[in-house]
This record gives C-alpha cells, sequence and structure tokens, in this order.
C-alpha cells in the first residue's frame, strides 16, 4: 500500500519532519518524549512493515536501554542520592531518569530519520533546494547519478580488461592487484573526460542562461493548503506553551516541571495530534480505500 | 581570477573570508552554547552550530554562478569519494573517503576541497542511511579538504606522497576523530566533563586509528597517479587554477 502522506507536496513533507524532529530535540519533558517516541515508531512500523518492527526489537531497543544504564555511570549530578558506587561515586535518582529521557530523545530521532529516508526521497529533497541554492542541488543530484553510472562503467571496463587477459580475476595475487588498480585508473581518466564532455553539452544547452526553467511533476493543490494550514496552527500552539515553559523540564540539580494544567493538556493533545498526523493521514486514506474498493 | 595568477601565493579574499568564520566565529558561536545556554540541549546547538557553518559556503559558492565545469569536476571528485565509501562497507573505518577529499583541496582549492567533502559526506548517507550524524560528517570531511586547500597554497603541503600521508594521518585522527567523538558524546551527557570526554576518547581511538591508517594507505596508493590526472585535465581543458 502506498503511503499517502508521502504523497502529498515535498515541501509539506520537509518542514513536517524538520518541525517534529526539531520538537524532539528540544522538549525533553517526558510525556513529549513518550508521544514522539510511539508516534515515530508507529509510522515508521506503517511505511517499512515487519523490517521495522525486527530493527526496532533489535536494535533500538538495546540502544535504548544501554543509554539509558550508561549515562548514570559518568554523570553524579543531582540531589537524590540513590547508593554509592564501589569507587565512592553516587548514583542518583535525576541521572537516571535523564539517562532515560536522553536515550528515548536519541532513539526517537533516529526513528524519525528512518521516516525521512522512506519518505523525503531524492528527488523531492532536489526539487525543494533547487530554487534556492540551483548549483549545489545540480552538483547532488549530478552526484547522485554518477554513482550507479560508474558501477556500471566499471563493469564495462573490466570485461575489455579479460578480453586481454588482465581482469582482477586473472593472474596470480599482485598481478590481480595491479589489474584491479589499471581498471579504476582508466576509470578515473574515463570519469573526469566524460565530465568534461558533459558539461560542454551543458554550456551548449544554455545551462546557467536566465529564462529557463525546470521539470517537476509536485502542485501544491487544496489537499496540500489544507494539510499545511493545520501544521502551522498545531506548531503556534507548541510554539506559543514553549514559550511560557509548558514543554520544558529541569533535570539537575533536582527534577522541576510545570505542573499539568487544562492549558498543558491542550499542548499535549496538539503535540500529540502533529506527531500522529502522516498516521491518521495514511490510516483515513486507507479507510476511504476500503470503502470505495467495497463499492464496486 | 587573472589577479590570482600574479600573485598565486597569497590567499584570496573569499578563502579569507571563509577561514575566518571557521576559525574564529564558530568556536565564538559554540562557547556562547556551552555557558551561555548552560541549561539548554548540547546536541541541538552543536547541530545548528555545523550547519550555520555550511551555509556561508554555499552561499559564496551560489552567488559567483560557478560554471558547468566546475560543477561536474566537483560532482565527479565527491561521486567518487562515495563510490569508495560503498566499495569499502564491509571495512568498519576502512574508507578513501578523506583521501579523496584531501586530493581534492589539494588539487582545486580549499573551497573545492570543502564542497566535495561535505557533498561526499551527504551523498554517501542517502545510501547509508541519514541520521543526526551527517551534519557532523559531512562537517569533517569538508573541513578536512578546506584546511588542505589552505596548506597547500601557503606552501606548507607539498604534493609529494609523504607531505600527505602524514597530513592524511594527521588530520584524520585528530580532526575527523576529535570532532566526531565530541558529536557522540554531546548525544548523552548534559554537561561535558573532562572524564566523559576522554572516555568517549579512549573508546574511539582504535576506530579513528583505523580510520587514519586506511586514509595513509589510500593516499600512497592513490595520490601520484590522481594528481598526476587531475593535473593533465586541469592543463588539457584550462579549468580554474585555485
Amino acid at each position: 500500500m502506498r503511503d499517502s502522506f508521502s504523497t502529498y507536496h515535498p515541501l509539506i513533507n520537509f518542514v513536517y519532519f524538520v518541525a517534529v524532529i526539531t520538537c524532539n530535540m528540544v522538549f525533553m519533558h517526558p510525556i513529549f518524549q513518550v508521544i514522539a517516541l510511539l508516534s515515530a515508531g508507529s509510522y515508521s512500523i506503517l511505511l517499512k512493515g515487519g523490517k521495522a518492527v525486527r530493527f526496532q526489537l533489535l536494535f533500538m531497543l538495546p540502544l535504548l536501554l544501554l543509554m539509558a544504564t550508561v549515562n548514570p555511570l559518568f554523570n553524579h549530578a543531582g540531589v537524590t542520592i540513590l547508593f554509592y558506587l564501589d569507587n565512592g561515586n553516587p548514583i542518583t535518582l535525576e541521572s537516571i531518569l535523564y539517562g532515560i529521557a536522553a536515550a528515548c530523545m536519541y532513539v526517537t530521532v533516529i526513528l524519525w530519520f528512518s521516516c525521512y529516508n522512506a519518505v523525503m526521497t531524492s528527488d523531492k529533497f532536489i526539487y525543494i533546494f533547487g530554487k534556492i541554492l540551483p548549483a549545489l542541488s545540480l552538483i547532488f543530484s549530478m552526484v547522485l547519478r554518477f554513482v550507479p553510472r560508474y558501477a556500471a562503467q566499471i563493469k564495462v571496463i573490466s570485461h575489455a580488461q579479460k578480453s586481454i587477459g588482465r581482469d582482477v580475476s586473472q593472474g596470480n595475487i599482485v598481478r590481480r592487484a595491479r589489474n584491479g588498480m589499471r581498471i579504476l585508473s582508466i576509470m578515473m581518466s574515463w570519469a573526469l573526460e566524460n565530465a568534461i564532455e558533459t558539461a560542454d553539452s551543458m554550456k551548449s544547452r544554455g545551462y546557467g542562461l536566465p529564462g529557463r526553467t525546470s521539470f517537476s511533476t509536485y502542485r501544491f493543490d487544496r489537499r496540500d493548503t489544507i494539510v499545511f494550514l493545520i501544521m502551522l496552527g498545531l506548531m503556534a500552539v507548541i510554539g506559543a506553551a514553549a514559550f511560557m515553559g509548558q514543554n520544558s523540564i529541569r533535570f539537575f540539580p533536582s527534577i522541576r516541571i510545570q505542573p499539568m494544567s487544562m492549558v498543558s493538556i491542550m499542548v499535549y493533545i496538539a503535540y500529540g495530534f502533529l506527531c500522529v498526523l502522516p498516521v491518521v493521514i495514511r490510516l483515513v486514506e486507507d479507510i476511504k480505500w476500503k470503502f470505495i474498493a467495497s463499492k464496486i | 581570477m587573472s589577479d590570482q595568477h600574479i600573485t598565486k601565493p597569497r590567499l584570496s579574499r573569499r578563502t579569507l573570508f571563509a577561514s575566518l568564520l571557521i576559525l574564529v566565529v564558530i568556536p565564538i558561536t559554540m562557547c556562547i552554547g556551552i555557558f551561555v545556554l548552560q541549561d539548554r540541549k548540547y546536541y541541538f546547538i552543536s547541530l545548528l552550530i555545523l550547519l550555520y557553518t555550511m551555509i556561508p559556503f554555499a552561499m559564496v559558492f551560489e552567488k559567483r554562478k560557478p560554471q558547468a565545469r566546475e560543477l561536474i569536476v566537483i560532482a565527479v571528485l565527491a561521486a567518487i569519494a562515495v563510490a569508495g565509501r560503498g566499495a569499502f562497507f564491509m571495512l568498519p573505518q576502512f574508507k578513501p573517503v578523506v583521501a579523496i577529499v584531501i586530493i581534492a583541496g589539494v588539487c582545486f582549492g580549499a573551497e573545492s576541497g570543502f564542497l566535495v567533502g561535505a557533498m561526499a559526506g551527504f551523498v554517501s548517507n542517502f545510501f547509508f542511511g541519514q541520521g543526526p550524524w551527517t551534519p557532523w560528517q559531512m562537517f569533517c570531511f569538508g573541513i578536512i579538504g578546506f584546511i588542505a586547500g589552505i596548506l597547500f597554497q601557503k606552501g606548507w603541503l607539498k604534493k609529494s606522497k609523504l607531505s600527505l600521508c602524514i597530513y592524511g594521518g594527521v588530520s584524520t585522527l585528530l580532526i575527523y576523530g576529535g570532532i566526531i567523538n565530541i558529536g557522540s558524546l554531546m548525544m548523552f551527557t548534559p554537561h561535558i566533563t573532562w572524564e566523559g570526554l576522554l572516555a568517549v576518547y579512549a573508546s574511539g581511538f582504535w576506530f579513528d586509528m583505523v580510520h587514519a591508517i586506511a586514509t595513509v594507505i589510500f593516499l600512497l596508493l592513490l595520490s601520484r597517479p590522481m594528481i598526476e590526472k587531475l593535473e593533465r585535465i586541469k592543463a588539457k581543458y584550462g579549468l580554474i587554477d585555485p
């Protein structure tokens, strides 16, 4: 099943990930961390299925536990001393809790990035930055293209060398190594010559002249506007709350958070909705599809 | 461009401006982050600083409307570095990226060195996975190429194997290892302590050592043929001399 959040405008995708990853790094408040961890985890499972479940259980869970236990061993700040280690260093409640929060934050960032990798493909990235950084985006897209191209060209060169007995699979180990180096050397020369040719071809077709447009398949339509406005609204609520100090937590020397109130519950809901937005979009789309499909 | 040919050993104003930014403004920003915003998140601040260091390069580069030939040579070198990183994926830390970035910096100047390094770090993570480590790698690769370019222009770094290998080994161990380890420390401590820093450096030492040895080996093997090829291309097509 295609992920419907990925079909939105690249700008929406990009702003969304920048927003959630920034919020996740800045707000260490436990409720915020739990919300982000759960929604990032569920979105990555929706995007990647069983592979994501395996990744989370095999790598992310041990990493979370490891990071949560390592922190109190190195960090002895905090006023609530639970017990002393053999070498006389205290273990404090604050450093344990901070360790858990930091581990949660780190794991959530990795999970968000795994979703980002699936949603923000390189063509979307180029589309967004092509207008602001045209030259760098061009280099970026050329590098992406060159890597598979060079892999293919190495195969061509190696076949040609094989027919005259100079492949990496022929001769003794010293000759093999020398043959390999020669193939790479041919490859380099070819890449550079080919690059100059490409550059001249670009120039003769008018690269860099004014008034040229670029092709893209993206359109900012009504659906995108609605989601964009919702996102901006939620971000405004969260930003205002951050300004009032609702989202922050102080770990050292003693833990202090804002008491829960109606306002803070509203903020939790707003943040929760922002985080699960792609999941909601996906599920709504799936239900719609099922509903339409069953009628046929 | 023409006055640079006459006064070659002098640094151009752009290079000077960029090195001022990197060597002076960024450390000051880091100090502000550490001493003024004590309560805040180190990791987040450091990420911002890294992105912010890369902005002037991008802006300067975009502003002077680079020619197609210049763009494509940078792209080729970055692609070779990415492919090299991919080719050695089974050997952790044993990567030719730094070697290629240094050669790029020496042959095409400090700015190209930075761009090749940063671009190689960025694009290779499209193949290996993006994460909070991406800006750190981009910055480390970029700065090594940048410094290589400056040292070469100043005449302190020669195109000889010995000189390149010494710079490669030292810069990988100290600059790359030094910055990357601070990055991983900032991810999980609220206060940077000497013990924590020491522990991170000690645990990362062998990885950095392998990385440095790999750089030296690749420079030993690659530097002469690669520099020859790049010089030939430069002479044949009259590409910019840094």
